[in-house]
């Protein structure tokens, strides 16, 4: 499933011994390695509080952590605010809860951030925007705002509103959590297809058919740590670990 | 809409008439109002002796402002006339995303509201016929703005038309220089202020200053900064736990020190200044309501796209915040506008003060209460305006209920 890339794949998320503390004193991530390489898909899975959520965070410092490093497409974290928002840009996030603006149109949705930031002309990237709508699935919506689409089309817009920053890698955080049953395949299709061209992701998921589909690695994290990475294949069929067994037979 | 006479007497028949309790309290209510109304009107139309008013109309209206100045003021008044009338034909003869209806039912209301009074109160103050017909004129220019407005409004270039809510800062800024001279125009010194003028100037000074105050005070009591957070905090809990009227007679005394020289050299200053602090107090915890109101997920969804704090806050966080906001900070305004009463208490002639000078005068003895109904009226017509546009704009503010979501 790995990109076949002529030469090595580059490198685009390096974690290494990355811990978190809450201002409680709770110690969320206990030294979590992680490499993500370009064009790889990764499926994070884990019992709830086992630190997923937050780890994902960290690639874009929406978590801060107290030790470790992690580097993202060659720039490291640090607390320097314009380091932040370079990394940022080069990151796409989509939330749970989709966090559209319900102020905005869904095409103003879109274009805000690459107006603003990227400093692109608007008529450009509203054709751009447009373009990915399509490809979601949602293109006579444009003009709505959020709160008149349902929770799948939320979610295809929050997607598309990423993408529309052009990011080099994309952080998926329990994308299909808060939908209906009955919406989620459509969210997955689209990231599906997303993985199939080639970008690198990083999921935070429950969807083991997604999983075996399209990841490239999946990793099981528990209690603040990564007890277990495998190909789907073996991870789902042959799980090395105890606590993944476990896992497994809670959610199957 | 269309029930006709008999039902709509059926409807209220039942509604008022529908056990015999029912219709005894309805009848004890009925016959309390009407006896209410009749004395009233009756003392309106008999007792009272409407001279107090009419033979002080620019006292009350402006003070002292000299006469041979107050052209300036008419000139004032006809621009903000021409102003309101393009506001409100933008703001409601074309609703986004509907069919256009030039004059939606209750427009159509407030222009014979408004037709009325520039006919009958004018009529009723005994203003001199050329003083009448400049009231007259000027309420045209509105309604004849208002209907240009909206009737033209789609002929403006759309990246234009974002900009003419720039005429109002302009417009006060020129208001100003009209009012206070400069620029070629004789100067006319804060303490000839007075009345009605004086009133909506604190009104509005405080108004236009205390709301971006108010924000940045909510955004700093929200920071993560603890120096700042505190200091707002501070600066908040202080000025809500003081009575207003100390803190003008406080001001008097003591803002020449706080503020840089020239921003509060007399006491109309001083005092405008006063009431800006104490409202930005109030409008801060009304924005920081509309804040808390906001899903975290907004903020860290506009950060994870790239944008910078301040963009992610103009854009993203604001917008929503403030709209939650509106309600209540606009009810900061009106009690704004209503607390000018109190510069009367430190000497100042706004509205109020004016009025106890006119009661004073041997001449007007035991009037007191026209010149009260008629302050009371003043103060309710202007609280109305700040309400009902308020309204309008909340409604233009709000997307997703304007075009409800098609299930």
């Amino acid at each position: 499933m790995t990109s076949t890339l002529p030469t090595a794949p580059a490198v685009m998320i390096e974690a290494r011994g990355v811990e978190k503390w809450y201002p409680n004193g709770y110690h969320a991530l206990r030294g979590v390695d992680l490499t993500v390489e370009q064009g790889e898909v990764v499926v994070i899975m884990g019992p709830s509080g086992s630190g997923k959520s937050t780890f994902i965070r960290t690639f874009n410092a929406l978590e801060d952590f107290q030790k470790g490093t992690i580097v993202v497409d060659g720039m490291a974290l640090s607390n320097d605010v314009r380091n932040i928002d370079a990394i940022r840009r080069e990151v796409g996030m989509v939330f749970q809860q989709f966090n559209l603006f319900p102020h905005l149109t869904v095409l103003q949705n879109l274009t805000l951030a690459p107006v603003l930031v990227r400093r692109r002309p608007r008529r450009d990237v509203e054709r751009q925007a447009l373009d990915l709508l399509e490809r979601v699935g949602i293109h006579e919506q444009a003009h709505k705002y959020p709160g008149q689409l349902s929770g799948g089309q939320q979610q295809r817009v929050a997607i598309a509103r990423s993408l529309c920053m052009e990011p080099r890698i994309m952080l998926f955080d329990e994308p299909t959590s808060a939908l209906d049953p009955e919406m989620v395949q459509e969210v997955l299709e689209v990231m599906q297809e997303l993985a199939r061209d080639g970008m690198t992701m990083v999921v935070v998921t429950h969807e083991v058919r997604f999983a075996r589909r399209v990841a490239s690695r999946v990793v099981l994290m528990a209690d603040g740590e990564v007890v277990e990475q495998a190909p789907p294949e073996q991870f789902f069929t042959a799980p090395q670990h105890e606590r993944s067994r476990q896992f497994l037979s809670q959610i199957g | 809409m269309n029930t006709s006479p008999s039902t709509r007497l059926q409807r209220l028949r039942r509604e008022l008439f529908a056990s015999p309790l029912d219709g005894l309290i309805s009848l004890l209510l009925i016959g309390g109002m009407v006896a209410v109304a009749g004395s009233l009107l009756r003392w309106m139309l008999v007792q009272a002796q409407w001279a107090v008013i009419q033979a002080n109309t620019t006292l009350f209206a402006v003070g002292r402002y000299p006469l041979e100045q107050q052209w300036r003021l008419w000139l004032l008044t006809v621009l903000l006339a021409l102003a309101t009338g393009l506001s409100w034909g933008l703001l409601r003869g074309l609703p986004a995303g509907r069919a256009r209806r030039l004059w939606p039912v209750n427009d159509r209301v407030a222009v014979a509201l408004l037709i009325g009074l520039a006919v009958l109160g004018p009529l009723m103050l005994g203003l001199q016929p050329l003083i009448q017909l400049r009231w007259w004129l000027i309420a045209a220019a509105l309604i004849a703005s208002r209907w240009a407005a909206g009737r033209w409004a789609t002929a403006i270039p759309t990246g234009l038309r974002r900009w003419i809510p720039l005429i109002w800062p302009l417009l006060y800024l020129a208001g100003m220089v009209l009012i206070s001279g400069g620029l070629g125009l004789i100067a006319v010194p804060p303490s000839e202020w007075g009345g009605l003028l004086l009133t909506l100037l604190a009104a509005s000074f405080a108004i236009l200053l205390c709301f971006p105050l108010g924000i940045l005070l909510a955004l700093g009591r929200r920071s993560a900064l603890p120096l700042l957070r505190w200091a707002s905090v501070l600066y908040i809990e202080f000025i809500r736990g003081a009575p207003l009227i100390t803190l003008l007679f406080l001001g008097q005394n003591i803002l020449g020190f706080l503020l840089p020289g020239g921003l509060a050299p007399d006491r109309v200053w001083r005092a405008a200044w006063v009431l800006t602090f104490f409202a930005a107090a109030y409008v801060a915890e009304a924005v920081r309501s509309g804040l808390a109101a906001l899903p975290p997920g907004q903020l860290e969804a506009a950060r994870s796209l790239g944008l910078p704090i301040p963009q992610a806050l103009i854009h993203v966080v604001l917008p929503q915040a403030l709209r939650v906001a509106l309600p209540a900070t606009v009810g900061q305004f009106i009690s704004l506008l209503q607390d000018t009463t109190l510069l009367s208490l430190i000497g100042l002639l706004d509205l109020l003060g004016t009025a106890r000078t006119v009661m004073a005068n041997p001449a007007y003895l035991g009037r007191n209460a026209e010149v009260y109904l008629v302050l009371a009226v003043l103060f309710w017509c202007c609280c109305a305006a700040l309400g009902l546009g308020s309204r309008a704009l909340e409604r233009r503010l709000n997307p997703t209920t304007d075009h409800p979501a098609q299930a």
